[in-house]
């Protein structure tokens, strides 16, 4: 994944772009807005990772600038908090995510490799089913069924389910879960999630011999057959 | 209510003392002139009956009765300021002489002195008239009374007394509804501050005291508490200012500290894995802390929210009640939605969930096994203005908080002394909540379950 990074914080670009390398990636880092601009138009990135407040350009501007020109690469902004409603109006601006800093490295990766995943498969037509290895969702009957087992799920159950079928094989953190499966973006206080992840492992994963959801520790959960 | 609050005021208190204390010193000048007039006047008449008696005896022993009846009538025909009544009466209590009837019911006085009452026709004979006589033994049988009539003196002194009683009841009279009055307007002022001031503890240190045009101690009063205000809020920026800087600075090494433990972890072996993994939470705990504080912080300087979508709060409220259903449920706690109407609000429905999350978390939290959370969605009729408020009520059947205890949950980092160390958190839950229904004009109030505590939270139907 070739990620360009437009920072202007030094420390925090620095960490970010070694970050992505030690996990794999490639990371351009530019300092200012109209850098920044430059090199999105001519380099050739997967996912754009734009700090809210830039020198030059700010980086709402730059989004709407670039979005006005047709450019569908994912973009994730970086904000530290400072207004209520910069969410709101970073999403607003054309940007696919967004996080507030500070935000764990795993957290930013994880969002990273979603957009860059959602961006680089094509759905070609409508898609009626999903499949993980032998966990299988109709979506147009919402039936589930694990091997020749049907599946009682709860509305919510099934909403969570289907999140991480579709980003089978990925890294889903908690807050991508409240924010994709709730609806809501805001800050639990408790791990409320994990609740609900482990009722739905009781019925995905229990008395089947393959574990497929699995707890990534300190970050989230990933679906899939593990490896 | 108000009249107990006035009676009991130090003003009226003051003033009832002082016209009290006026009366009772005008009362005891009165009762000694009283006496002293009584006594003076009836030694001067019981004199003047004395000398009545020795001028008749001597008249007696000079001239007999004829000359005592020649002078008891010149006495009478010569109608004196004060006149003297007579009676002579022979050894078989015969009249011989004098104006007053022969034989009076007399009651017996000390040392010779009677008295008696009798109907004079002088005062359309109705009038008792009280008379003081004194009998002496003229010789041969005869006796002779001389009496004073002291009705007319008494009555005269009675209507003096009586006149000055009255001026006194009425000085007390006046003098305690002045001091109502007076106490009672000194109070409204004080009164008035007071709404005021408590409009200021509840509406936060933005608040002032409406400084009136009428000079005096109360408005200066006024004056003053502004200023304490006023310093007080400078501080208060202050101590806030560098507490969010704190969080602000130390937020980013923390990141880093964070991110480079977390590099750290998947070089190690398991053990001092899960040590790391420990440290990480902590970290992040920490982090959670100062996004929090800065969270509040910029609920708080923001200006309050302005627009914002429509959110239902009905399927919201359903949303979070179903997001901390399992949590409640692996408690063995109840939880409870009660909304049967779409209710739209204008809002940020992110703050309000998270609002409304803070408090379900707490209430599920707070809970013993086999308790009952309810969440209550109403729309109520805000008395004499015909608007709505949507008003939202988290009740739990936990140990509540103590009156005392319920203002202080509000502030920044407080923790129940009881549930210190008991549950986590970093005690940011209810401030946030605050922040988020004040950015949304609400209002939030804690009260008692019974048992238990109920959250109740209002928020404007519309906001303009």
């Amino acid at each position: 994944m070739n990620v360009l990074l437009i920072e202007d914080d030094k420390d925090v670009g620095g960490f970010i772009c070694s970050e992505l390398l030690a996990a794999g990636h490639s990371c351009v880092h530019k300092h200012n807005g109209e850098d920044g601009l430059r090199e999105a138009r001519n380099g050739d990135h997967d996912v754009l990772v734009v700090d809210r407040m830039l020198p030059l350009m700010d980086g709402i501007t730059l989004i709407k600038t670039l979005r006005n020109d047709g450019f569908s690469t994912p973009i994730l902004v970086l904000s530290a908090l400072a207004e209520v409603d910069d969410r709101v109006r970073g999403l607003h601006s054309g940007a696919d995510d967004y996080l507030t800093k500070p935000f764990s490295m795993a957290e930013l990766l994880a969002r990273l490799e979603v957009m860059h995943r959602r961006a680089s498969t094509p759905t070609s037509g409508e898609v009626t089913s999903l499949e993980v290895g032998d966990l299988r969702m109709d979506l147009l009957k919402q039936e589930v069924s694990r091997g020749e087992v049907a599946l009682n799920l709860q509305p919510r159950e099934y909403k969570l389910l289907e999140y991480l079928m579709r980003h089978a094989g990925q890294v889903v953190t908690r807050a991508m879960l409240l924010e994709h499966v709730w609806g809501y973006h805001f800050d639990p206080q408790t791990n409320v999630i994990d609740v609900h992840v482990s009722r739905l492992r009781q019925k995905i994963d229990k008395g089947f011999e393959v574990e497929l959801l699995a707890t990534v520790r300190g970050v989230g959960y990933r679906l899939g057959p593990q490896v | 209510m108000k009249i107990r609050k006035v009676l009991t005021s130090i003003t009226f208190r003051y003033i009832a003392r002082y016209v009290m204390a006026l009366s009772a010193t005008v009362f005891l000048l009165l009762a000694f002139l009283f006496g002293y007039f009584s006594y003076t006047y009836f030694s001067d008449l019981s004199a003047s009956i004395v000398d009545e008696l020795d001028t008749l005896e001597l008249i007696y022993a000079g001239q007999s009765l004829a000359g005592v009846e020649q002078y008891i009538d010149d006495q009478l025909s010569g109608h004196p300021v004060d006149p003297l009544y007579y009676l002579i009466v022979d050894a078989d209590g015969n009249k011989v002489a004098g104006n007053l009837p022969e034989s009076p019911i007399y009651r017996e006085f000390s040392r010779g002195w009677m008295g008696f009452q009798l109907g004079l026709l002088e005062w359309d004979g109705s009038a008792e008239a009280e008379f003081l006589a004194r009998p002496t033994v003229l010789g041969d049988g005869l006796k002779a009374v001389v009496a004073g009539n002291y009705a007319d003196a008494v009555e005269k002194t009675e209507l003096v007394f009586r006149t000055l009683f009255r001026a006194m009841i009425a000085t007390l009279i006046l003098g305690l509804t002045g001091g109502f009055i007076s106490a009672s307007s000194t109070l409204d002022r004080i009164e008035r501050l007071k709404t005021e001031l408590s409009t200021v503890i509840r509406g936060g240190p933005g608040q002032r005291l409406q400084v009136g045009r009428e000079l005096g101690s109360v408005r200066e009063l006024a004056v003053m508490m502004n200023d304490i205000l006023d310093q007080m809020e400078s501080l208060m920026q202050g101590v806030r200012k560098v507490s969010d800087n704190i969080a602000h600075d130390l937020r980013t090494p923390l990141t880093r500290m964070r991110n480079h433990l977390s590099q750290l972890r998947s070089s190690l072996d398991t053990a001092t894995e899960d040590e790391v993994t420990g440290i990480i939470e902590e970290c992040d705990e920490l982090l959670a802390s100062f996004n929090a504080l800065l969270r509040i912080s910029a609920l708080e300087a923001g200006s309050a929210l302005a627009g914002g979508a429509e959110v239902e709060l009905s399927q919201l409220l359903r949303d979070v009640v179903e997001l901390y259903e399992p949590v409640a449920d692996e408690k063995g706690v109840t939880l409870r939605l009660d909304s049967t109407q779409l209710q739209l609000c204008k809002g940020e429905a992110d703050l309000l969930f998270q609002l409304f999350a803070n408090l379900v978390d707490n209430a599920v939290k707070y809970t013993p096994e086999h308790g009952t959370v309810e969440v209550r969605l109403q729309l109520r009729p805000v008395q004499g203005t015909g608007e709505y408020v949507h008003s939202i009520i988290v009740a739990d059947s936990g140990p509540g908080i103590s009156p005392a205890e319920r203002k202080n949950v509000f502030r920044r980092f407080y923790r129940v002394e009881a549930s210190r160390g008991e549950q986590p958190g970093h005690g940011l839950g209810l401030s946030l909540v605050q922040a988020i229904v004040q950015y949304h004009r609400g209002t939030i109030e804690l009260g008692s379950n019974n048992p238990g505590l109920l959250v109740k939270v209002k928020l404007p139907q519309i906001i303009a």
